[in-house]
């Protein structure tokens, strides 16, 4: 174990952390504003391609099935992305790995531009800028959050998350307002542009991978000056490794790993079918669009107080309540009729839709410490793409052959429950450094201690 | 629009909540439409102002950011 491990918790030397003396916002936001426009740029660009299928549908005479290849390509490549770049977030830093990520992203975007074919489409998207937006995914930015915060850590992680969100909101319109104005080709050079001109550079200027690099302590606290030297142990759990090998011969990381796998499932079936399911309820799509426009509201809210809460309640309590509240989403979409259904699960659905992701990542962090959260969190989320790939293509088959998604929701909601129950059975008290702190060996002052927490 | 397993892109909010999965293009249609008849403003002018938002965010967070690094010096 090293000693400068960063958890979240309390200095493991028995004295309180003093919070930094220097006036103005704590550097570690200005981090999170720019993984926050990092994050947007990445989503933003990776949501907008939905806008343009039809346009090259008619450049290049194929069909949406055929562009469709593109997505799900990059579907897959952005799951396997996911560990590559936490492992490289972990022995390099992660400021490097977004910088050079979204530099790649942003001259494939421009790529896109020059491209003829579905066939440059797929190598350029599915392969180029999927695999490239895995480097600027929640999975590696959360590295560099949690390093630089841990009381505040989920109210943090929750705000960077949210960027994806805004990507979307803002700037698939934007896309689409470019495209009409100035056609699909100028439209992705713009967007990768702002990328290479802004994104990049703010990361550049503002981002550094760990608060040790400035000087400063995570959450701004400062290290008291004994008169000798300068203590400078964090606190370790109990489950910290050298090695994230030895992290999978403990139960914490299977049992996040199985929900967000669940998570995944559950969110793209969602994200893909629920047009056709729509469709199938005889749903209008502008009630659809404006029932997720709800849930939306509901959602952009709840991660936010979910982040909030993730800093004084257990994590592992809402995150199994927030699967079991997407499980009663997902069987309101069976019991209930059509018309009534799309309403409660857009209200249902939404207090639960994003709020798994900082709350997956902040236990993570808890659990295992920060040294190989890259790693061990992109597994995590490889699990969650792969068990999203699966289920789409699951869910297609299963809506053909029994004409409708009752079957499917239903394995939905069962896989959900599972995912509640075992998140609630993480031993949160017993692994993760906010509930227990060993000692770091001979580290001055350092004891064991054990905090009731909430 | 179909594919053998459904349509492949996501709806346009669901994926903007969550991931990155691209946007649902039939959903889009509809509501850029709708965006179009309630705010009736040129598509032109909606990239200005929505570009305007996304040049200005990065450009205040660098200067608060770079000027609150030379007062921690």
């Amino acid at each position: 174990m090293s000693a400068d491990q960063s958890g979240s918790g309390k200095a493991a030397d028995s004295r309180e952390p003093e919070k930094a003396r220097h006036q103005g916002l704590y550097y570690g936001w200005y981090i999170v504003a720019a993984l926050f426009f990092a994050t947007f740029l990445a989503m933003g660009s990776r949501s907008g391609f939905g806008v343009f299928v039809k346009t090259w549908e008619l450049d290049w005479g194929v069909t949406t099935a055929t562009v469709s290849v593109a997505a799900a390509v990059g579907w897959l490549v952005n799951g396997i992305a996911q560990p590559i770049f936490g492992r490289m977030t972990d022995v390099y830093g992660g400021r490097r790995v977004v910088i050079l990520s979204l530099l790649v992203m942003s001259v494939a975007t421009v790529g896109i531009a020059t491209v003829s074919n579905i066939y440059g489409l797929i190598a350029l998207y599915g392969f180029v800028i999927s695999f490239a937006s895995g480097g600027v995914s929640p999975a590696i930015t959360g590295v560099i959050v949690a390093r630089w915060f841990e009381r505040n850590r989920g109210m943090a992680m929750a705000v960077l998350v949210a960027g994806g969100s805004v990507g979307g909101l803002v700037l698939v319109p934007f896309m689409s307002f470019a495209l009409v104005e100035f056609g699909w080709r100028t439209a992705w050079i713009i967007v990768g542009v702002l990328a290479f001109g802004l994104g990049v550079p703010m990361l550049f200027f503002i981002v550094r991978s760990k608060p040790e690099e400035m000087g400063m302590k995570p959450d701004g606290d400062e290290s008291h000056d004994s008169g000798d030297a300068e203590i400078t142990v964090r606190p370790v759990g109990p489950k910290y490794v050298e090695k994230w090998r030895d992290s999978f011969s403990s139960m914490p990381i299977w049992q996040l790993s199985f929900a967000y796998w669940v998570c995944g499932i559950t969110t793209a079936s969602i994200s893909v079918h629920f047009v056709r399911w729509a469709i199938s309820e005889d749903i209008s799509i502008g009630t659809a669009a404006l029932a997720f426009g709800v849930l939306s509201g509901i959602n952009a809210a709840g991660v936010l107080v979910i982040g909030l809460l993730s800093d004084r309640w257990q994590r592992k309590n809402l995150l199994g309540a927030v699967y079991l509240i997407r499980a009663v989403a997902f069987i309101s979409l069976i019991v209930l009729p059509g018309p009534s259904a799309i309403w409660a699960f857009a209200v249902v659905g939404g207090m639960s839709w994003l709020a798994t992701v900082p709350l997956t990542a902040s236990l993570t962090a808890d659990v295992y410490g920060v040294r190989n959260l890259g790693t061990l969190f992109g597994f995590a989320n490889m699990a969650h793409q792969l068990g999203g790939a699966a289920a789409v293509l699951l869910f297609g088959w299963a809506f053909t052959a029994w004409g409708s998604y009752d079957i499917p929701f239903a394995i939905g909601a069962v896989t959900l429950v599972a995912a509640g129950i075992v998140s609630l059975s993480i031993r949160e008290k017993k692994h993760s450094v906010r509930y227990v702190q060993v000692p770091v060996g001979g580290a001055p002052g350092a004891k064991l201690l054990k905090q009731d927490g909430d | 629009m179909a594919s053998p397993f459904g349509t492949p892109f996501g709806t346009p909010l669901g994926p903007l909540l969550h991931h990155s999965e691209p946007i649902d293009p039939t959903l889009w249609e509809w509501l850029s439409a709708k965006i179009d008849h309630v705010l009736g403003l040129s598509p032109g002018v909606m990239v200005l102002i929505l570009g305007t938002l996304i040049v200005l965010f990065p450009i205040v967070v660098m200067v608060v950011a770079l000027r609150r690094r030379r007062g921690l010096r």
